[in-house]
């Protein structure tokens, strides 16, 4: 965690991280290259915050592309399998889009990934959606809360579509499609590290 | 066809059924509820819960008045959802996948109900009376069926979330709100079409969600069995 | 030179990274939910519930579930109480134009009838499960519910010229507030009814009620009714819903 001292010898100024408006009114604060001082962070919904949840969220979904792009050349995915993942590819991209546009051009730059097997055989590549459609819906129920509410509205929109796909890659896995009554949320942290153990480089 | 003239449910389940095979629904109103009948309500009946601002004075377990009729509307879709897989389940008509589908869903649809009637004590709505005419007695109207609920309770979440003005609420609608959608995947999966067409789901407002329950007339008066007359027995 | 460079770029890596958690730690962790979702439970076996429905509309029953086969009854919307048409439902069958029938118990002679009814004819199913026995050999009503006993009282039955029938029946309805000693307080109607007194106003149906005349009970002594006393009824009101089976042995 940085201090007050370290960031008071980086010179960077509230004003200077919080000035900027970008496309739509979203003040965006890249979670990479830039600092934030702990004690201004908004408890509270904000535009401000809106950004950097829509900048962990953006990873998610650069995350889901990559995973369902680099299967679709690599895991020998046949039938109806090979259709999820065509239709969930298709869907990942246009919410990267959505958020790309949300963000304007402070939108963080596309990760690279190493999913390793998952992505090179079927049944790990079951294992792997299942997971990372999971993490995407504890992910967006995690930050509900802290979101202020047009941006609940439209990240609502997605959600439940990351859920279509977490219930049928199940059944194509041949596990219970809905074996939860409540699903938890992660946070933010959980989120980036569950990205990170899964494939995703810094 | 309808008691207020809308077509909404008809023409929900006829864009759910890809074959264009027309979805069979009760032919005729039994005591049921249509939008105006509904509005008129007294305030403990069910169908007040869809209408919006329904007069909750008070708040339940100190939540917000709009918060509890909001919970309260969403209470009505979870009853629906229970009573709807309950009776399937009993009735024997569903085999296979869609048999275990129906009685792992509905052990969740009645947490779900629990929770919500936990939450809001004296003041959540009581259960309504549901004429499923038929649709939980043959297995290809249930999955039609089912896929037009979850998919409306899907929306209908959607729609409320951003209303919410308890953290704690939302938290909880959220985290149901997905397994919703889960459930919707699930049934269209089963009915044999794609359990998620756009990369978008849509909200659908109070008004919508009320207009389309109300079009179905599953929501059906209690018959009242009890009466003053002298008994006519042999004695 | 390179190193000092890449050992400058290493701790800017490290400075973002830094910043990263930072900024994701700062994000609030949701509050817990107000909503406390239990572990789902399934459905009993069952055994003990029964269900029952109402006529919607006029119609009609038939022998089989399909419409070439003969009517065995025309149904009401109301009784002779001027209650609704209360029948048990015992099953369901789609027929072979997909039509869906139900098999119900009908309120006809001989006693024990039953017939299959289109669904649309009928009302929401409602589950009860409370089960009312009557045995006339032992003169006594016992209502179970889940199976397990909850009410008895000694009853009166019909003699042998008018003998209450046996047989599986429906407790169709329950009259009150009207004054009649002779049925004390309480009055219930049943699907059941009398094999002999087939001229009876009202259809001849069989009913639980009260009695002006307690010391009697137990004994042989109506024309088919199953009289209790007051205080039993009265207490058998408070836990037998409508809709309840009735079996008489």
């Amino acid at each position: 965690m940085a201090t007050d001292k370290q960031r008071a010898a980086d010179g960077v100024s509230r004003r200077a991280v919080l000035g900027v408006a970008a496309l739509g009114g979203l003040v965006a604060a890249p979670l990479v290259g830039r600092l934030v001082r702990l004690a201004d962070a908004f408890a509270s919904p904000s535009k401000a915050q809106d950004a950097r949840i829509l900048q962990l969220v953006l990873q998610l979904e650069y995350t889901h592309v990559a995973f369902y792009e680099q299967a679709l050349q690599k895991a020998s995915l046949q039938g109806e399998l090979r259709t999820f993942a065509q239709t969930a590819l298709g869907h990942e991209r246009a919410h990267v889009a959505a958020i790309k546009g949300a963000l304007g051009p402070k939108a963080g730059p596309r990760p690279s990934f190493d999913f390793g097997p998952a992505v090179r055989n079927p049944d790990e590549f079951k294992q792997a959606a299942i997971k990372l459609e999971d993490i995407a819906i504890a992910g967006y129920n995690g930050q509900a809360t802290n979101l202020t509410a047009g941006t609940l509205a439209a990240a609502a929109k997605i959600v439940s579509v990351e859920a279509r796909h977490a219930s049928w890659v199940r059944t194509l896995a041949g596990e219970v499609a809905a074996p939860e009554a409540v699903d938890k949320p992660m946070t933010a942290k959980q989120v980036s590290d569950a990205l990170r153990e899964i494939g995703l480089k810094a | 066809m309808t008691v207020d003239g809308s077509n909404g449910f008809d023409d929900f389940l006829e864009s759910v059924d890809r074959d264009g095979a027309i979805a069979e629904t009760g032919a005729l109103a039994e005591a049921s509820l249509s939008r105006r009948r509904l509005l008129g309500l007294a305030l403990a009946g069910a169908g007040t819960a869809l209408i919006s601002g329904a007069g909750e004075a008070e708040a339940a377990s100190g939540l917000p008045a709009s918060d509890v009729s909001i919970l309260n509307y969403a209470l009505v879709l979870e009853y629906l959802q229970a009573s709807f897989y309950t009776e399937a389940e009993r009735s024997g008509a569903l085999t296979g996948k869609t048999a275990e589908a129906a009685r792992v869903v509905g052990s969740v649809e009645r947490a779900h109900v629990r929770a919500f009637r936990k939450l809001l004590g004296s003041k959540a709505v009581k259960r309504p009376l549901f004429n499923f005419q038929g649709t939980t007695e043959q297995q290809r109207p249930f999955l039609k069926t089912a896929v037009a609920f979850e998919d409306l309770a899907v929306a209908a979440y959607k729609g409320q979330a951003p209303k919410l003005k308890s953290k704690a609420v939302l938290a909880a609608a959220v985290g149901i709100h997905s397994v919703e959608a889960r459930h919707a995947a699930w049934m269209r999966e089963l009915f044999g079409i794609t359990p998620a067409v756009h990369a978008f789901d849509q909200p659908a407002s109070r008004q919508h969600v009320n207009r389309i329950v109300a079009s179905t007339h599953f929501i059906v008066q209690r018959p009242e069995t009890k009466a003053r007359g002298k008994p006519k027995y042999t004695g | 030179m390179i190193g000092l460079l890449s050992t400058g770029l290493t701790a800017r890596h490290r400075q973002d990274e830094t910043a990263a958690s930072a900024a994701l730690d700062a994000l609030p962790a949701a509050p817990a939910m107000a909503l406390q979702v239990g572990r789902p439970e399934h459905l009993g076996s069952g055994r003990n519930l029964s269900s029952w429905t109402i006529v919607r509309a006029e119609t009609v029953a038939h022998t089989e579930p399909a419409a070439t086969s003969p009517i065995v009854a025309t149904l009401a919307t109301a009784t002779a109480d001027q209650t609704p048409n209360a029948l048990t439902v015992l099953g369901t069958r789609t027929d072979a134009g997909g039509q869906l029938w139900v098999r119900v118990g009908l309120p006809v002679l001989p006693n024990g009838t039953v017939g299959w009814v289109r669904r649309r004819s009928l009302g929401a199913y409602q589950t009860v499960s409370t089960h009312l026995v009557v045995d006339r050999q032992r003169l006594l009503a016992t209502l179970y519910r889940n199976g397990a006993p909850i009410f008895r009282a000694p009853v009166g039955v019909g003699t042998d010229s008018w003998p209450t029938p046996a047989g599986q029946f429906t407790i169709r309805s329950q009259l009150t507030r009207y004054t009649s000693p002779f049925y004390g307080p309480v009055a219930f109607g049943t699907s059941a009814r009398s094999a002999v007194l087939t001229d009876w106003p009202g259809g001849g149906f069989v009913g639980i009620h009260g009695t002006n005349e307690p010391q009697l009970i137990p004994g042989r002594i109506s024309h088919g009714c199953v009289r209790m006393r007051n205080s039993d009824i009265l207490q058998l009101a408070a836990l037998m819903p409508v809709g309840t089976p009735l079996t008489i042995r």
